[in-house]
């Protein structure tokens, strides 16, 4: 048989699937050897960003083989790795979030076995008989938009790692999208398995006599593809900052679903976003926001003789359908928003939600969670229609994730990969909201480079902000 | 008042540990693993315990040396070698190759484990600490881990219903706190402790510095004061 690749230039034909400005998840094992196998990038940003199951969020190559101790940083299988320019650091419940809403585009793992439906069992799973623990492979491979597997052809053994059928231990079920083996590159498809491609010297014959299922060979069989494709690199890393506001929100449709930020004042809010939607004229939205418009008429500080820019405009301009609120009134009764005067004419639709209900909906829809029991509303006209269960002795309602097909948020600064940080109280439901959108765009008072912001500060990764723009200097909130 | 969360100990900050406590335990691969408190716990020796944690050896050392080293410095492990552990729940107990004491109890039955992979542990345990009685995860469709679960279908398809968890006591590892308990961390020592000083009824942090209150940028701070209970230095 010819020689089988070894660990790197394995990792090379996984880089060489990836596309710049791509968010790549790592698990334990021969995933971690991915980074190394990247070219070196001059200045700027890294061309792809890698997510590790400890938390790490874009990362580059080895760090310094320093023992784990305060401040350390480490990949999937705990080994020292360095933060690239951008890169930001998460709890395990904020990457569970990540992984599961759907925010990762390629995940690797390395699998103990793979079946041809595309069935895998981590290794992890396989080198812990009789407990089984898959760590988070499981996690990985159900969330992420592309799932490659990489992992040696055959045991040393030469047991097949690739086989026909599934096994009950099996860590996820349909998720794996390409192999990588050390011998060929093997697409898993709805008939079972494609080779695509052999390493130098090997024909598809010698990698049939190596697997355990059966194969149908691609017409274009080639040998494996080693090289990163740079092709687009700059329009993947440049591409978040746009002109201006009306730019950045030209595409929102007529009917769109829209998250917009703010709590009850003026503060916190995306302003210059909120008069470019109004400009823009889009109609019969559905609007996701705390209080649906008061600042106008509760005043908050309003400069006499000017009105606060928030809802209300759109209100005002019969661009909202609907609105999902948590406190859609005002305080005053002789002083009525421009919502509920149009509810009370019967122009909007409503939907009611608590605050505390709202954020974790908005949460839910962020992090991949279907539906959750909470305690709020029990026994209120907030429970109506929904389902009342007793858990533990305790009421609760189900109550389900929300999404959005924009968001509109406004930070304090952002980078260029659209990381973003908050000032004070500004930071409400902006960091809630922007993972729930398809299309988030924040508005900001500075952008910087990548790196420039300390990663222990950053609060929304980049990875949820799909635009970024500068709020300009002379924009004023009042009218 | 604000001085009383800080112990002078890991003894007095662990003097109410009880037979039976449920622990989380956060570290990752050897990262912000708070060994004073596990090994505070271990001199303590009450048992009969259930801790809930990812395993801690570092992986970049020969597996024979972390297991030895974790033994003397701090450990889950070391707990289970002490005969103080009933039960773990973990998505990885141990490192693969290298089970050491966990693996020879949990062969010979005086250890039981639970495997939960870890997206679906934390999301249990921020279930715990937010108040929520349950939550729907597509994690684990069609796998092992749809056993016992119940299966609905959702708008974004099906879903299993994941019960929160929560805990007597968190024991962290973290850069600062202040003396009301918020807490900073650095690197990958944010790992698990966010989620868990939140599912913990009382959280006990030693931290390698200790400021006053003011001392932590409010901005930078990512475990609040109200979620962490006890403060310790760590040595």
């Amino acid at each position: 048989m010819p020689e089988r690749l070894d660990e790197l230039t394995m990792a090379r034909r996984v880089v060489a699937e990836l596309r710049p400005g791509q968010v790549v998840a790592l698990g334990a094992g021969l995933p971690g050897r991915v980074p190394e196998a990247m070219p070196p990038f001059a200045t700027g940003t890294a061309p792809v960003q890698f997510l590790s199951e400890s938390g790490v969020l874009g990362y580059v190559g080895p760090g310094e083989s320093s023992r784990p101790g305060a401040g350390a940083l480490v990949d999937s299988g705990g080994n020292p790795v360095a933060l690239g320019p951008g890169g930001s650091l998460l709890s395990l419940g904020d990457l569970a979030g990540m992984l599961r809403g759907g925010a990762v585009d390629v995940a690797v793992i390395q699998p103990a076995q793979v079946s041809s439906g595309g069935d895998f069992i981590s290794w992890t799973t396989a080198a812990t008989p009789g407990i089984f623990a898959p760590g988070a492979a499981v996690d990985l491979a159900m969330g992420a938009q592309k799932v490659i597997a990489l992992l040696p052809h055959t045991g040393s053994d030469g047991t097949r790692n690739l086989v026909a059928d599934s096994s009950p231990l099996t860590d996820g079920r349909n998720c794996v999208n390409l192999i990588v083996t050390d011998v060929a590159a093997l697409r898993v498809t709805e008939q079972g398995l494609e080779l695509v491609e052999v390493a130098p010297g090997w024909t598809a014959d010698d990698v049939a006599a190596l697997t355990g299922a059966p194969l149908t060979v691609a017409p274009n069989l080639r040998e494996m593809t080693l090289a990163w494709n740079d092709a687009d690199a700059d329009a993947a890393t440049a591409g978040k900052v746009y002109p201006d506001g009306p730019a950045a929100i030209a595409d929102l449709p007529e009917g769109a679903t829209v998250m917009i930020d703010g709590f009850g004042g003026p503060g916190g809010m995306a302003h210059y976003l909120l008069v470019s939607l109004r400009d823009q004229g889009t109609g019969n939205l559905t609007i996701i926001s705390n209080t649906a418009g008061i600042a106008r008429s509760v005043n908050f500080g309003t400069p006499p003789g000017r009105l606060a820019i928030d809802h209300s405009i759109l209100i005002d301009h019969r661009q909202v359908r609907k609105a999902i609120a948590t406190y859609p009134v005002s305080p005053s009764a002789s002083r009525p928003s421009s919502f509920e005067l149009a509810y009370r004419r019967g122009e909007v639709e409503l939907e009611l939600v608590p605050q505390g209900t709202l954020a974790e909906r908005l949460r839910a829809g962020g992090a991949g969670i279907a539906a959750f029991y909470t305690p709020t509303g029990v026994g209120t006209l907030i429970a109506e229609g929904k389902e009342t269960r007793t858990i533990d002795g305790k009421d609760y309602i189900l109550e389900e994730g929300l999404r959005a097909d924009f968001c509109l948020i406004r930070g304090h600064k952002a980078d260029t990969l659209g990381n973003v940080v908050y000032k004070g109280t500004s930071r409400n439901f902006n960091a809630v909201m922007a993972p729930a959108a398809r299309i988030t765009v924040v508005e900001v008072d500075e952008i910087v480079a990548p790196g420039e912001l300390d990663p222990e500060l950053i609060v929304t990764p980049g990875i949820y902000v799909n635009r970024i723009v500068k709020r300009p200097e002379d924009f004023s909130a009042y009218e | 008042m604000a001085q009383e969360k800080v112990y002078a100990s890991p003894e007095t900050a662990l003097a109410d540990v009880f037979e039976g406590a449920v622990i989380l335990v956060a570290g990752f691969a050897g990262c912000e693993v708070p060994r004073l408190l596990l090994r505070g716990l271990a001199d303590r020796g009450v048992g009969g315990l259930t801790c809930i944690f990812s395993h801690d050896a570092p992986a970049n050392e020969p597996a024979n040396a972390s297991a030895n080293e974790s033994a003397v410095h701090g450990s889950v492990a070391q707990l289970v070698d002490k005969g103080l552990v009933r039960k773990l729940i973990s998505p990885l107990p141990f490192a693969p190759g290298a089970g050491g004491v966990v693996e020879e109890r949990w062969q010979s039955g005086a250890l039981e484990i639970e495997i939960v992979p870890q997206g679906i542990l934390a999301e249990r345990l921020r279930a715990g600490g937010a108040g929520l009685g349950g939550v729907f995860l597509p994690t684990g469709v069609g796998t092992r881990f749809e056993r016992g679960r119940e299966k609905r279908s959702f708008q974004w398809g099906e879903a299993l219903l994941e019960s929160p968890l929560k805990a007597d006591f968190g024991l962290l590892s973290v850069a600062a706190a202040d003396t009301l308990g918020s807490v900073v961390y650095q690197g990958t020592g944010r790992n698990w402790a966010p989620v868990m000083a939140m599912a913990a009824r009382v959280t006990i942090a030693e931290a390698d510095r200790i400021v006053e209150p003011g001392g932590l940028d409010p901005e930078a701070i990512i475990t609040p004061g109200i979620f962490v209970n006890r403060v310790i230095a760590a040595e």
